[in-house]
C-alpha cells in the first residue's frame, strides 16, 4: 500500500478530504481533551497528550439508547442506523484496547449496537512520540507505533505526517487524502522509524506481567487488597477513564409517556453494581471491589480471552485522586510470596 | 509550622494506645507531585508519614466513608478512636461532621497540622513536566521548594498553590486533641471576588458557561465520594425509583445531578476544594459551592465547620432570620 506524506499546512484539506465521514477527533470539551465530532478543522487538538476520555466512548458511548417506546404500547423503535465514520488521532493504546474490548462484545452474543460502530468506523491513529509519564504499554504488549486495531497509522514528523494505511479500510482513506498528500520517501520513513525508537526508549515505567494471572487466585485474601482499598473513594475514574473497561447499566428512562431503554457505563468500584435485590452484597467493600478490578483485568479475561485486559495508558494512575497506582499494585503482586 | 519528626513522634505514640485503631496520615506518592493517604496500624508504619504542599486531601471523608460491615455473631464491634490528621480546612470538616452528628466526638482523635498552603497539581505539573520520579516538597518563607531529579528549586508559592489556599482564613486547625506544631500566620483573605465575578456577568453567559462544564461531566461520582460532607448512606442520586436523577450522562440530567449536590452542600460546604481538585474533566464545582457559601454567609452570618458548639444551619431558626428572599 501507498505511503503518503502529508505537510502540516494541508491538515485542514485533509480533513475536509474526509466530509464523506462522520469525523471524530481529539478537542477541548469543556476544559478537557475528549474525542468529539468535528465542526472545525482549526479546533482539532493532536499536539497534546492523551485524551483525558479514551475513544471508546465512539464505538461504546458513554449512554445510548436501545430503543425507545411509548408506554401501554409494545412497539420498539431502534434508533437509526450509523453512518460511515472516521476516529482520527486514536493512540496505538487505545487502538488495541478496542481490539480487547471486541472479544467481548462478540462472545456469546454479538452486539450489534457495538459490532456496527466498529465495522463502519475507521481508526486513524498516531503514533505516540512523547508517552506520558505513567504509559507502560511495553510492559503489557502494546508499543507506541503498534499498530493493531488501526486502518491508518500516522506519525507525526517534523513539518509533516507519514500516513501509512494498514488495512483496505485505510487504503480507502489514503486514496480518498491522495490530491492533497504527496508520496513519501525512504527518509521519511527512517525518520518515522526513528521515531518510534526513540519513542520506545521515553517509556520509564514498567512492570514484569508474565506470572500474574497465574499469581493472583492465591492471594485472594492477601493484606494487599485491603492496604490498597484503604484509600479508595470508590469513585468511577479508575472504569470509567479505562479504555478497557466496558461494564454497562440497563436502565429504563420515562418522561411522561415516552420511554427510552438506554444502556450507560456502569463501574465495579460502586456498591451498586454488584448489589443484589435482596440487599445481600457479594462485593461489600472497597477491598473486595478493588481486587475485582485488577483480577478482571490480569486474570479473568485472560483466562477467558488470552489477553490482558490493560493496554498500560497510565489515565487510572493518572486521575486517581488518592494515588492508587496500579503499577504498584501489579509490583506488590509480583513480590508477594 | 509542622516538624515531620516531631509529627512521627506523635503518631508512634497515638497508635500505641488502646484506645486508637488506626491514623490517617499523607505518605509521598508513587510519582511526580502526589501525595497519598497513609493507613496507619502500627507504629513502625508512621515512619512513611510526610506533611508537606504535597499533602492536599482532606482526610476527613475516611471518617464516614468506612464501610460498616455485620458484626459476626459472638464479636464485639470494634469502637476504638480513629486518629486523624487535619490541615486548617480539613478541620473544619471533623468539625461539621459532628455538629451534624454524622461522627461521635470520641471515636476520633484529631491531630492538627498548621497548614501553610497546598499545591494544585495541574500548575505544578504544567510548571515541571513529565516528572516521573517521586518529587518531595516543603515550604519556604513566601514559596514553595521541590527537590526535583535536577536539583532543589523554589517556587512563589502564587504560582503553584492551590486557588483555595491563596483565599486561606483558617490556616490553623479549628479543633485539635494534640497539635502537631506551632500556629502559623493567616495571609489570606477572601472578598468571593471569583463569586462577584460571576454574579456581575450577563445570565445567559452564565447558563452558557455552566452547560458547557456540565455537559462534559462523566458522572463518575468523584466529587461526591471525596466529599467529607457527601455521607449519605443513602443517596438521592443513587435512587432509582424514584429516580430524582436519570443515570443518562446528558446536559439535563448532569446539571440536575450537579446541582442538587451543590444545594444539599449549602451552609454545609466547608470549602476544601476537594471535588475540584478530583474532577477529571476539571469543572470549575466550587464556583458553585462559593456562591451558596457567600449567600449563607450574607444571609445568616453563618460559616459552616467553625464553631463545634453551633447547630447546622438548615436545623437552626432565629426570628430575626432574612426572609427577604421568600416570595
Amino acid at each position: 500500500m501507498d505511503i503518503f506524506k502529508l505537510r502540516k499546512d494541508k491538515f485542514a484539506d485533509f480533513l475536509a478530504s474526509l466530509g464523506g465521514y462522520k469525523l471524530f477527533a481529539p478537542q477541548k470539551v469543556g476544559e478537557s481533551i475528549r474525542f468529539a465530532p468535528v465542526t472545525d478543522a482549526g479546533k482539532v487538538e493532536l499536539a497534546l497528550a492523551n485524551t483525558t476520555v479514551p475513544p471508546k466512548s465512539i464505538f461504546f458511548p458513554q449512554t445510548e439508547t436501545l430503543y425507545r417506546y411509548a408506554l401501554g404500547n409494545t412497539e420498539m423503535h431502534p434508533p437509526a442506523e450509523g453512518e460511515a465514520g472516521v476516529v482520527l488521532g486514536v493512540r496505538p493504546c487505545d487502538a488495541r484496547a478496542q481490539v480487547i474490548v471486541d472479544n467481548l462484545f462478540s462472545w456469546d452474543v454479538d452486539d450489534p449496537y457495538y459490532l456496527e460502530r466498529r465495522k463502519k468506523i475507521a481508526v486513524v491513529g498516531l503514533a505516540c512520540n512523547k508517552p506520558c509519564v505513567n504509559c507502560f504499554c511495553l510492559s503489557v504488549g502494546g508499543d507506541p507505533a503498534s499498530t493493531e486495531g488501526l486502518d491508518l497509522l500516522m506519525t507525526e514528523l517534523d513539518d509533516a505526517y507519514l500516513l501509512q494505511p494498514l488495512t483496505e479500510k485505510g487504503e480507502k482513506l489514503s486514496q480518498a487524502v491522495a490530491a492533497v498528500a504527496e508520496a513519501a520517501e525512504t527518509g521519511d520513513l527512517d525518520e518515522a522509524e526513528k521515531l518510534h525508537r526513540q519513542a520506545r526508549e521515553k517509556i520509564n515505567r514498567k512492570v514484569e506481567t508474565d506470572g500474574i494471572p497465574q499469581k493472583l487466585p492465591g492471594l485472594w485474601d492477601d493484606a494487599l487488597w485491603q492496604n490498597t482499598a484503604a484509600s479508595c473513594l470508590g469513585c468511577g475514574i479508575c472504569t470509567f477513564l479505562c479504555p478497557t473497561c466496558h461494564c454497562f447499566d440497563i436502565q429504563d428512562e420515562v418522561e411522561g409517556i415516552d420511554g427510552r431503554r438506554c444502556r450507560m457505563w456502569d463501574s465495579c468500584m460502586f456498591k451498586e453494581y454488584t448489589l443484589h435485590a435482596s440487599g445481600h452484597n457479594p462485593r461489600p467493600t472497597r477491598r473486595e471491589r478493588t481486587r475485582n478490578r485488577i483480577n478482571h483485568k490480569y486474570n479473568y479475561f485472560v483466562q477467558k480471552f488470552d489477553v490482558i485486559a490493560c493496554v498500560g495508558c497510565g489515565r487510572c494512575i493518572s486521575f486517581c485522586p488518592v494515588n492508587i497506582d496500579i503499577v504498584e499494585i501489579l509490583r506488590q503482586v509480583k513480590e508477594a510470596r | 509550622m509542622v516538624d515531620v519528626e516531631k509529627l512521627k513522634k506523635i503518631a508512634r505514640e497515638t497508635i500505641s494506645r488502646d484506645d486508637v485503631r488506626c491514623l490517617i496520615g499523607w505518605r509521598q506518592g508513587s510519582y511526580g507531585f502526589r501525595a497519598a493517604p497513609h493507613f496507619v496500624g502500627k507504629p513502625e508504619e508512621a515512619d512513611q508519614l510526610i506533611f508537606s504542599p504535597l499533602c492536599s486531601h482532606n482526610l476527613a471523608t475516611y471518617l464516614t466513608l468506612a464501610e460498616k460491615l455485620p458484626v459476626p455473631r459472638g464479636q464485639e464491634p470494634d469502637t476504638r478512636k480513629v486518629a486523624l490528621l487535619v490541615k486548617g480546612c480539613d478541620s473544619r470538616a471533623v468539625v461539621q461532621q459532628l455538629v451534624e452528628q454524622g461522627i461521635r466526638r470520641e471515636n476520633v482523635l484529631v491531630i492538627g497540622c498548621p497548614c501553610r498552603g497546598v499545591v494544585d497539581q495541574k500548575k505544578v505539573e504544567a510548571k515541571y513536566p513529565d516528572m516521573g520520579a517521586a518529587v518531595t516538597a516543603d515550604w519556604g518563607e513566601k514559596t514553595v521548594i521541590f527537590n526535583l531529579p535536577s536539583g532543589r528549586v523554589e517556587a512563589p508559592r502564587e504560582e503553584v498553590l492551590a486557588g483555595k489556599c491563596m483565599t486561606c482564613r483558617y490556616p490553623n486547625p479549628l479543633l485539635a486533641d494534640i497539635e502537631a506544631g506551632d500556629a502559623v500566620a493567616v495571609w489570606g483573605s477572601d472578598e468571593y471576588t471569583d463569586v462577584r465575578e460571576m454574579e456581575a456577568g450577563d445570565p445567559r453567559q452564565r447558563w452558557l458557561f455552566w452547560e458547557e462544564k456540565f455537559s462534559s461531566c462523566i458522572r463518575c461520582y468523584s466529587c461526591r465520594n471525596v466529599c467529607p460532607m457527601c455521607y449519605c448512606e443513602d443517596c438521592i442520586l443513587d435512587r432509582l425509583n424514584p429516580g430524582w436523577v436519570w443515570r443518562s450522562a446528558n446536559t439535563s440530567e448532569n446539571t440536575a445531578f450537579q446541582l442538587a449536590r451543590a444545594f444539599h452542600l449549602a451552609g454545609r460546604c466547608i470549602e476544601c476544594g476537594e471535588c475540584e481538585r478530583v474532577c477529571p474533566v476539571d469543572i470549575p464545582l466550587m464556583k458553585l459551592n462559593r456562591k451558596l457559601t457567600k449567600e449563607v454567609r450574607e444571609k445568616f452570618a453563618f460559616e459552616p465547620g467553625t464553631d463545634p458548639e453551633s447547630k447546622p444551619l438548615q436545623a437552626s431558626y432565629r426570628p430575626d432570620d432574612k426572609a427577604d428572599f421568600i416570595l
